[in-house]
């Protein structure tokens, strides 16, 4: 039942928010339902924990550790970003003009709010019924959802830019989702000549797997190519990468994040999927040189944007590409090992990702632009709070010790070395020490340096204790990891290695000792 | 009438229609005016709802005579409708000018057939006699060939609504697929699929007429502002 519970809370906040109108009862419906939906999250992850994966409808919705993780952290960066939107509408209702509206504070910012508060909830539903769904072509659906939820969300400013960047995203995404869809097709193809399997549960995940070693190898490999090159786009995978600066740096920041975060998220989630299916019918070999390749791409593709880049929104954008790159550079070194850096990196890039945007946002908010030349740097003798967090998340999200981000990245590295993947792990960590010099300028030249005598921002309650609450946590993380969320990653990379081969023993836990 | 039960005749006209539904495509490539472009593409629909009802009478595959129903509806006959009169509400009637010009676009997506075929050629297993796989082996390459051209069409058009074309004919192709390959994909996901196909097209058309209020065109090669 609590898987329903999960899909109904988020599907319901929709259109009870779009009926309350006034903006305290939109914003507590929205808070409310993330915060019954996270709690319903850690609910799940422990009863997964305990007794092991639970289905319901007749396995037409199912949880692993896997979806499990996805969902955790999908309902805590939707929590997150629904306190910080709080404080970053009520300035844009006050300070902000729309193409539309002459002055402030007038109906369009009343309807644009309503908007973003109704959408919202209807974009988290569809990303836990991504990591719910049993059926393949359900999470194709939910995939889909994602996209259609959140185009209004980027064009929520309604500037030229905004329905540039919106069309951009609902096109490729359209175009890679379609691929994605192809290559669900055809591993139903591949399964079905072999097993004749119909009706209902073919397409379900657990039937799937249990039969993948018997499946058609040769349809099997071009869907996952297909399904790589598809989720890829959604996850803004190089070179399908180029919706994604656009449309991160056009959505208010709540969204961004959650786009960030989330979605990134979940279209991994679907790969991975795929990919235990795919490494459990061709052996590993074939899906890793192809995710090796696309995962340095990636991280190489976003250096020189880094390194140039004149905006700060659209530099969070590219540090999105990278990380997506990353994580799919430790799908391909695979192992234990890798997938455990995967499923850590992860869920750190989900906790520090949402700060980095939030500071950001304040700090566009308080200036009225994104670009580096505008801002003359010293915000922090203005922004004190904002410029020490955006310093502290750049520290965390460029992998420095002793953040958690570092030991995550540290432990994909050890995979590429003990799979022998010497010249992937020697470009990586090059690239990742280039990108980090061109982070630590950028930020380093926006928030630090004289006081140009930027007045004060007027302080906002909502918006700091988002950013105090994340930056304690990154803090924390770096330390100590919670036994139980351990323990969730862990079963998490289980789920993929003991999936994709035939033995099925639990490797991980006898491989791995981080702490 | 033991003629219309006769798998052999079934397969005849199914490959005949398929093999209609991509001169249909290639004449999407082909044609310059936006309304005709429409039309031609609820011609396409219609005829692959018309291979979903064969396919679903000759292999006793009832499901898919829902998945025809709402390809008739959704694609052959709304889509179609609402599209041209988001055309007409806009205000642009001319024609489209593609990036490429038209005969070279036409001989470049005769190439990209011969490339659907090769692919469709590398997973066929001569072995297998049976009618379900033969119709699988004569639907596949074209089912790519559509793919691979309405791709083509959205990389060569510059207007928005002709990209959207591409897009949904890109969909028809993955149709194609589903419903010759396994008849059909589970009904659920059928719906699931019809309905992002409508929601998306909605989106399409409103962001389009959008674009086309703020920019005057709906020539989306203006739409170059962010970069970098």
């Amino acid at each position: 039942m609590i898987l329903l519970w999960l899909l109904i809370v988020p599907l319901l906040a929709g259109p009870v928010a779009f009926a309350v109108r006034r903006r305290a009862a939109m914003e507590a419906v929205n808070l409310i339902a993330f915060l019954i939906g996270l709690c319903l999250a850690g609910a799940l992850a422990f009863q997964v924990l305990a007794s092991g994966p639970i289905s319901l409808f007749d396995g037409f919705f199912y949880a692993d550790a896997l979806s499990s993780l996805i969902v955790l952290l999908t309902a805590f960066v939707a929590l997150v970003c629904a306190v910080y939107a709080v404080g970053y509408f009520r300035f844009v209702e006050q300070n902000t003009v729309f193409p539309d509206q002459p002055q402030p504070d007038g109906p369009a910012a009343a309807r644009k709010l309503r908007k973003y508060y109704s959408l919202m909830p209807l974009f988290v539903f569809s990303m836990i019924l991504v990591a719910l769904a049993n059926n393949l072509g359900i999470l194709w659906v939910a995939s889909e959802i994602t996209t259609l939820a959140s185009v209004f969300l980027v064009t929520f400013y309604a500037r030229e830019t905004s329905l540039e960047a919106a069309w951009k995203y609902v096109m490729i995404g359209g175009v890679g989702l379609s691929m994605a869809l192809f290559g669900t097709i055809l591993t139903y193809y591949s399964a079905h000549r072999v097993l004749g399997i119909d009706s209902l549960a073919g397409l379900n995940w657990t039937m799937l797997l249990g039969n993948a070693s018997v499946f058609d190898k040769a349809t099997m490999r071009l869907a996952f190519i297909l399904i790589l090159l598809g989720y890829g786009t959604k996850a803004g995978m190089a070179p399908m990468h180029t919706w994604k600066p656009d449309a991160y740096s056009e959505a208010p920041v709540p969204a961004a994040a959650m786009l960030a975060a989330g979605v990134l998220n979940c279209a991994l989630y679907g790969l991975v999927r795929f990919y235990i299916l795919t490494s459990k019918c061709l052996g590993p070999e074939f899906a890793s040189q192809l995710l090796i390749v696309f995962g340095l791409l990636s991280i190489g593709v976003a250096v020189p944007f880094i390194l140039v880049q004149k905006s700060f929104r659209r530099l969070l954008a590219y540090s999105s590409i990278d990380h997506c790159g990353i994580m799919v550079l430790a799908l391909g070194f695979g192992g234990p090992l890798g997938i455990l850096g995967l499923f850590l990196h992860m869920t750190f890039h989900a906790v520090t990702k949402p700060l980095l945007f939030f500071c950001a946002g304040n700090i566009q908010q308080h200036l009225g632009t994104d670009l580096f030349r505008k801002a003359k740097g010293g915000l922090i003798h203005a922004m004190p709070w904002s410029g020490a967090a955006f310093l502290l998340g750049m520290l965390a999200v460029t992998g420095t010790p002793p953040f958690s981000l570092f030991l995550s990245e540290f432990t994909i590295l050890r995979a590429a070395f003990s799979g022998g993947h010497y010249l992937p792990g020697v470009l990586f960590v090059a690239f990742l020490v280039v990108i980090f010099s061109g982070f630590i300028l950028h930020i380093g030249n926006l928030v630090l340096g004289a006081d140009t005598g930027l007045p004060a921002p007027a302080p906002c309650r909502w918006k700091k204790y988002s950013l105090l609450g994340l930056a304690s946590l990154i803090i924390l993380l770096g330390f100590w990891i919670p036994g139980p969320l351990f323990h969730l990653i862990q079963s998490a990379a289980d789920v993929v290695v003991t999936g994709q081969s035939a033995l099925g023993a639990p490797l991980v836990k006898s491989l791995v000792r981080l702490q | 009438m033991s003629f219309l039960h006769d798998p052999q005749l079934g397969n005849t006209a199914i490959t005949l229609m398929a093999a209609l539904v991509l001169v249909l495509q290639i004449a999407m490539v082909a044609q310059r005016w936006l309304v005709t472009n429409i039309r031609v593409f609820g011609v396409q629909s219609f005829v692959l709802a018309a291979i979903a009802a064969t396919i679903a009478w000759f292999n006793h595959a009832n499901h898919l005579y829902v998945a025809a129903l709402l390809m008739l509806l959704l694609k052959a006959l709304l889509l179609p409708i609402v599209l041209e009169r988001l055309v007409a509400k806009v205000g642009i009637r001319h024609s489209i000018h593609p990036v490429i010009n038209v005969p070279l676009s036409v001989l470049i997506s005769g190439g990209l057939t011969l490339l659907g075929y090769v692919v469709a050629e590398s997973f066929y297993h001569p072995e297998e006699t049976s009618t379900a796989a033969t119709l699988g082996h004569n639907m596949l390459p074209i089912a790519i060939s559509l793919f691979l051209i309405g791709f083509f069409m959205i990389v060569n058009r510059r207007n928005g609504l002709t990209q959207v074309l591409g897009l949904l004919s890109m969909e028809n192709g993955l149709f194609l697929a589903a419903i010759s390959l396994t008849y059909g994909v589970p009904l659920v996901v059928e719906l699931g699929i019809f309905f992002d196909v409508l929601v998306g097209a909605m989106v399409l058309g409103i962001l389009m007429y959008r674009i086309g209020e703020t920019f005057d065109s709906m020539d989306v090669s203006r739409l170059r502002r962010l970069r970098g």
